[in-house]
């Protein structure tokens, strides 16, 4: 599919979305006009087979970001080689445009055994934990002899630290984490309103959107731009249950207005860094993934033209 | 242990707790600030992984179950055998034995060898590719079998069961026997041979033809041809080996085993 008229060109800022199963063949077929697909590294560790030939099909057309979700780069058990081994087999065959994972621990030790919980859990914002995090990245950069991205996460718990233990501000930990390992940032908005949003619900008296958008800016604020690499667009949802109310980032609807607010304000701050749309779960027909990646060139192409102007 | 090992071992003990009987003790013995609400959004999202992790390896078995019986089935594996590996396909091999163990599952017990036949099958899905070299079997004219060996598909694999498993995998996948018919060889536990392999993308089946098993399995033990087919008596190799090559069981023949 060209781009149409009222399309920005393609030059005035990478966009891209995440290419899962559900359109593995649609887009082989209509080659959309997108500036790179990302996948997620662990579906394609196999040694061969269907998934694996698609993603070198599409490697074809367009250049390819491989998003871990399973590296567990913050565990104090430390990394798993046969992970990293997996990694580094499909970096060496994909040669993707980047390689990003989440500053999140999964995989620890569990009554005598070594699990992983398949999920993106948080770390303390301690110097422990940043040590181990550093670590794990330049262990991964080292293997794969090439720079890797670390994303922040949304975080449905905190951790309760003692008063005498040193903690960051998210913002601060992960400038730290870019400056001493030379990672880049990879900022996803919509986890941050995620985040923001959480820390207000609940309390009296406060406007969560107002209050939420303050939060996310500073946020945003905080992070020197030359640290960010890419971000991420999703979409998010609210659950309310007899435990109670809660925000969660589960990538299953289209961007909200109050994320696609903080984008602009990312872009004026960070510049016209390479976006990904993401959309995991209820997954739409690819025109609709499309669409909201249309959305995101055009901001990036208004705010690319507010910079040259 | 570190501070931060303990406070990641704290978290993951909560999470794979199960019952959920002494959750709230551990949140107040390990430190973790967190809201019960938060927590369920974790497990909530480990057992929905579960559950299409399963699905998708055992499509039968979780035909067999019905929805309830999986989503439960699900969450009782995730806690008795955790994920070790961050890539969920790795997930799940431990089906087959957890359900033999099962006391709620003994009259059932051909289901553990359905999750048997149905692991090997998702695993033969990611086996490294090979391609087929049809010039290669011009070797067998001119080289003994003694000397011979079978170049086998990705993912080939036998197995022996006690249960019409070849039936009910092709009732609930292929339509073929009918549900009917399947229904009726494991009333009257008919034992099957299977063979497993991939033709291209696609994992295969069948029924293992006579002394086929024996074959495939002399070949996988890396024996050769010749020595194969000494253990397979019963193989007529004039039948078979022009149907395992049109199939693309056998992809070519080497001498270098």
């Amino acid at each position: 599919m060209p781009p149409t008229s009222s399309d920005p060109p393609l030059s005035s800022g990478q966009v891209g979305i995440g290419w899962r199963h559900l359109h593995y063949a649609a887009v082989l077929e209509q080659r959309p006009a997108l500036d790179f697909l990302e996948v997620h590294s662990e579906n394609f560790f196999a040694s061969g087979g269907a998934a694996l030939s698609v993603l070198e099909q599409g490697r074809a057309d367009y250049p390819i970001s491989l998003h871990g979700v399973g590296l567990s780069l913050g565990s104090a058990a430390g990394l798993d080689p046969w992970h990293l081994n997996q990694l580094a087999r499909l970096v060496e065959r994909i040669d993707p445009v980047r390689v990003s994972d989440h500053a999140c621990f999964a995989r620890g030790v569990l009554q005598g055994r070594m699990v992983h919980a398949s999920d993106l859990l948080p770390i303390p914002f301690t110097p422990e934990a940043l040590g181990v995090l550093c670590a794990h990245v330049d262990q991964v950069q080292t293997r794969l002899r090439r720079p890797m991205m670390v994303e922040n996460l949304s975080a449905y718990v905190t951790w309760s630290l003692p008063a005498d233990e040193a903690t960051w501000a998210e913002t601060e930990f992960l400038m730290r984490l870019s400056q001493r390992t030379g990672c880049q940032l990879l900022v996803d908005v919509n986890n941050i309103y995620v985040n923001a949003l959480n820390a207000v619900r609940g309390l009296p008296d406060v406007d969560a959107t107002a209050d939420a958008l303050a939060a996310c800016r500073q946020w945003l604020d905080a992070i020197a731009p030359e640290c960010v690499g890419e971000i991420h667009l999703a979409g998010h949802c609210h659950v309310h249950d007899a435990l109670g109310d809660i925000v969660i980032d589960d990538h299953g609807s289209r961007v909200c207005d109050a994320v696609w607010h903080l984008y602009r304000h990312a872009l004026d701050r960070f510049g016209a860094v390479p976006t990904l749309v993401e959309w995991d779960t209820d997954i739409p027909a690819l025109d609709i993934l499309l669409d909201e990646a249309g959305q995101a060139r055009r901001i990036l192409a208004d705010c690319s033209a507010q910079v040259s102007a | 242990m570190s501070g931060l090992a303990a406070q990641q071992q704290a978290l993951l003990q909560l999470l794979f707790e199960w019952p959920q009987k002494n959750a709230t003790d551990l949140i107040a013995i390990n430190a973790v600030n967190t809201w019960a609400r938060g927590l369920k959004v974790y497990k909530s999202n480990a057992h929905m992984l579960a559950e299409r992790a399963l699905m998708a390896a055992y499509p039968v078995v979780s035909q067999l179950l019905g929805p309830e019986s999986l989503a439960d089935l699900a969450r009782a594996l995730w806690h008795a055998y955790p994920p070790e590996r961050g890539d969920l396909a790795c997930w799940g091999d431990s089906l087959a034995d957890f359900l033999q163990a099962s006391a709620q599952l003994q009259d059932e017990p051909y289901l553990s060898d359905v999750a048997r036949a149905e692991w090997a099958l998702h695993r033969c899905a990611t086996e490294p590719d090979r391609v087929a070299d049809p010039a290669s079997l011009a070797l067998l004219t001119t080289h003994g079998p003694d000397t011979l060996g079978l170049v086998l598909a990705p993912g080939c694999a036998v197995f022996s069961s006690a249960w019409p498993v070849v039936s009910i995998l092709g009732a609930h996948l292929q339509g073929t026997p009918s549900l009917s018919e399947a229904g009726q060889a494991l009333r009257a536990a008919i034992a099957q041979d299977m063979v497993i392999w991939r033709c291209g993308w696609r994992p295969e089946f069948r029924q293992a033809l006579p002394g086929e098993v024996a074959v495939l399995t002399a070949l996988l033990e890396g024996r050769s041809l010749g020595q194969a087919l000494d253990t397979a008596v019963a193989l007529d190799f004039s039948q078979w080996f022009p149907l395992a090559v049109q199939t693309q069981l056998v992809l070519g023949v080497t001498h270098e085993f």
